[in-house]
C-alpha cells in the first residue's frame, strides 16, 4: 500500500507561492548539463531511467486538494515514461539557449501528475546532454548537482568501466525524518520561542527597499496608514529579467581570504553588503530585514536524499551607524547561527506570528531582497570527464515571486557570479547596477578597514 | 555504544572522518569541515538523541570534539 505524506515547510514554501500567484510556472526550476563529446543516447536513457529509479524525489507526485485545500505527497514505485531526444545542433547556441528557456517556462498543471521531466539533447558546437525541468517542491539546486552528478557516474560506469556510484540516501527515509522532527513538540516550542523572542525584542519589522524610502511610502498612502511597516508584493507581473555580474578571482581571493581569517561565512559578509545598501538608501535606517535562503543538507543523507530542502529565514539585525564592520558583521553572524539551530521551523509560522501580532495586510511583505549563496558550482564532478569541456546552464522560471532574488556562486575559474533576478514590474536593469556597485564598495572598504564604522563606509562608498 | 561512540558516530554523519577515527581535540570546523549550518543541525541532534536541552551562549563556545562530549557530560548529570 502506498504511503501519503504532508508537505515539509521547504515543500509548502513553493507551494503557497503557487496558491498565491495563481501559477505553477513560480515553481519551476530548470537546467541543462551537457558535454563537448559524442554521447551514446541509448545508454544515457538507460542511465536517466535508472536515476530516476535511484532518485527517488524524481517520482513524487501530489494529491488533489481535499476539502481543507491540503495536498499530500507519495512516491510512485516506478517511471515508465520514455525519455525524448531533441536535436538543437542545427542552432546556434544562443537559438538554443532560448528555446530551452522557453521549455523553462512551462509548467506542470495538474494533480496526481509527473513532475519531473528529462529530455536528452543535442546542442550546437558538439554539445551533448540533457535537460531538466521539474517543479520545486521536488527538488532544489543542490538536489539537482547531486542528481547530475550521479547520472554521469552511472553513464561513466557504464560506458568506461569506472566505479558504479555510491548509494543514494532513501528519499522516503529522510522525509520521514524530517517530518517526525518537524513534529517534535519540544522543539517546535523551542523553535517558536526563538521567534517570538525577537518580535519580543525588537517589535515589528521595517520595510526597507532597494529603491529608497519612497517604496514604503507609498504603501502607506495606500494603505491609508501613515505607520504601515510592510510594503505592498507585486502578485500580476511576475515577469523578471536577470542581470549577471562577475567578480574577478583576484578580488573573490580577497573576500574568501578575510572570511577564513575571520572566521566568518560568506552569506554573512554578503548580507552585511546587502543590508549596508539598504540602510544607506533608505536614510541610514538600522532595523533591516532580509531573506536568507539555507539549503538545510548538512549530513551524508541530507546531502544525497535530493527533494527540496532549502527554506528562506528572515535575517534580521538592527546595526546602528557608530557599529564597526566587524563587530556587524559577528553580529549577522551570531544572528544566522541562531536562525541555523532553529532552522527546522516553519517559517510560515514565523509570519502568522507577525501578522497576529501586527495585523499586517495581505499580500504585504518586510523585504525587498533575497539571498541564496551557492558553494557548489554545477559542474560534473568525474575523472573520466576532467578533460571534456561542459556547457551547463541554469534557466530562470520566468515569474519571480520576489521583488529581487541575488544568488551568488564561484565559478570553476575562482571567480564569482551575482546573479540578480529582478522583477521588471518595479525595477529596471539600473537598479541592480547600483545595488552591484555599492554592495563590492561597501565590502571591499569594510574589509580593508573592517575598524571603520558603518557610517562611516555608508558616507564613504 | 558507549555515549562517546554513540556522540561520533552522529559526527560521522556531517563529515568525512570515520568514528574510529576522531581524536577527541579535534577541531569541528578546521578538522572536521562542518559549516556553521552544519554545526547547529548537528547540535539539534544532539538535543534530540541524548534528550538534553543545549544553552546556545555554551554551545557558540564549543570548539572541539572533547568540548562537546564534556558539554554533554554535564548535561546529562544535570538532568
Amino acid at each position: 500500500m502506498r504511503d501519503y505524506y504532508p508537505l515539509t515547510a521547504a515543500q509548502k514554501m513553493h507551494h503557497n507561492w503557487i496558491q498565491d500567484y495563481k501559477t505553477q510556472q513560480v515553481s519551476g526550476v530548470s537546467v541543462v548539463a551537457s558535454l563537448k563529446a559524442a554521447l551514446d543516447f541509448g545508454l544515457l536513457k538507460k542511465c536517466i531511467q535508472l536515476e530516476f529509479a535511484r532518485y527517488g524525489c524524481m517520482r513524487v507526485r501530489f494529491t488533489k486538494p481535499d476539502e481543507k485545500g491540503q495536498v499530500k505527497q507519495y512516491i510512485v514505485e516506478k517511471e515508465t515514461r520514455d525519455i525524448p531526444l531533441k536535436d538543437l545542433s542545427g542552432m546556434s547556441m544562443g537559438e538554443a539557449d532560448n528555446l530551452m528557456q522557453q521549455w523553462a517556462y512551462e509548467t506542470f498543471d495538474g494533480d496526481d501528475i509527473p513532475l519531473c521531466d528529462v529530455t536528452m539533447v543535442k546542442l550546437p558546437e558538439g554539445f551533448n546532454g540533457f535537460f531538466i525541468h521539474m517543479d520545486h517542491r521536488l527538488i532544489d539546486s543542490c538536489g539537482l548537482v547531486v542528481m547530475i552528478n550521479d547520472l554521469m557516474q552511472l553513464y561513466t560506469h557504464y560506458r568506461f568501466g569506472s566505479e558504479f556510484p555510491k548509494d543514494l540516501a532513501d528519499f522516503e527515509m529522510v522525509l520521514e525524518k524530517d517530518l517526525k522532527k518537524a513534529n517534535n513538540e519540544k522543539r517546535l516550542a523551542k523553535d517558536k520561542k526563538f521567534w517570538d523572542d525577537q518580535l519580543d525584542a525588537l517589535g515589528e519589522p521595517l520595510y526597507s527597499d532597494i529603491q529608497g524610502l519612497s517604496v514604503l511610502e507609498e504603501a502607506r498612502e495606500r494603505h491609508g496608514n501613515k505607520n504601515l511597516r510592510a510594503a505592498d508584493i507585486e502578485l500580476k507581473d511576475l515577469f523578471v529579467e536577470v542581470k549577471d555580474y562577475y567578480l574577478e578571482p583576484e578580488p573573490t581571493k580577497n573576500l574568501i581570504a578575510f572570511c577564513m581569517n575571520h572566521q566568518l561565512s560568506m552569506t554573512n559578509l554578503l548580507l552585511l553588503g546587502i543590508r549596508t545598501y539598504l540602510s544607506k538608501v533608505n536614510d541610514g535606517q538600522e532595523d533591516i530585514t532580509i531573506q536568507n535562503f539555507i539549503s538545510r543538507r548538512s549530513t551524508h543523507d541530507e546531502w544525497t536524499s535530493g527533494g527540496s530542502r532549502t527554506i528562506m529565514f528572515p535575517c534580521r539585525t538592527v546595526i546602528p551607524a557608530d557599529m564597526e564592520f566587524m563587530a556587524a558583521a559577528y553580529e549577522i553572524q551570531n544572528v544566522q547561527n541562531r536562525i541555523y539551530m532553529h532552522s527546522n521551523y516553519d517559517p510560515a509560522l514565523i509570519m502568522d506570528e507577525i501578522r497576529k501580532r501586527y495585523h499586517t495586510p495581505e499580500h504585504t511583505a518586510y523585504e525587498s531582497c533575497y539571498l541564496t549563496y551557492q558553494p557548489l558550482p554545477v559542474k560534473m564532478d568525474n575523472p573520466h570527464l576532467e578533460q571534456i569541456p561542459q556547457h551547463s546552464k541554469w534557466f530562470a522560471n520566468g515569474a519571480a515571486t520576489k521583488k529581487m532574488y541575488l544568488t551568488v556562486s564561484h565559478t570553476e575559474y575562482g571567480g564569482m557570479n551575482f546573479s540578480y533576478h529582478y522583477q521588471t514590474a518595479h525595477l529596471q536593469e539600473h537598479d541592480m547596477e547600483l545595488l552591484y556597485y555599492y554592495m563590492m564598495r561597501i565590502l571591499f572598504k569594510g574589509i580593508a578597514e573592517p575598524d571603520m564604522t558603518i557610517g562611516e563606509i555608508m558616507a564613504q562608498v | 555504544m558507549t555515549n562517546e561512540m554513540q556522540f561520533k558516530t552522529i559526527v560521522a554523519q556531517y563529515c568525512e572522518v570515520k568514528p574510529e577515527d576522531m581524536k577527541n581535540d579535534m577541531r569541528f570546523r578546521e578538522d572536521l569541515g562542518f559549516s556553521s549550518l552544519d554545526f547547529m543541525s548537528f547540535l539539534g541532534e544532539l538535543e534530540d538523541t541524548f534528550d538534553v536541552e543545549l544553552e546556545e551562549e555554551d554551545v557558540l563556545k564549543v570548539l572541539t570534539i572533547e568540548e562537546a562530549l564534556e558539554m554533554m557530560e554535564k548535561l546529562q548529570q544535570e538532568a
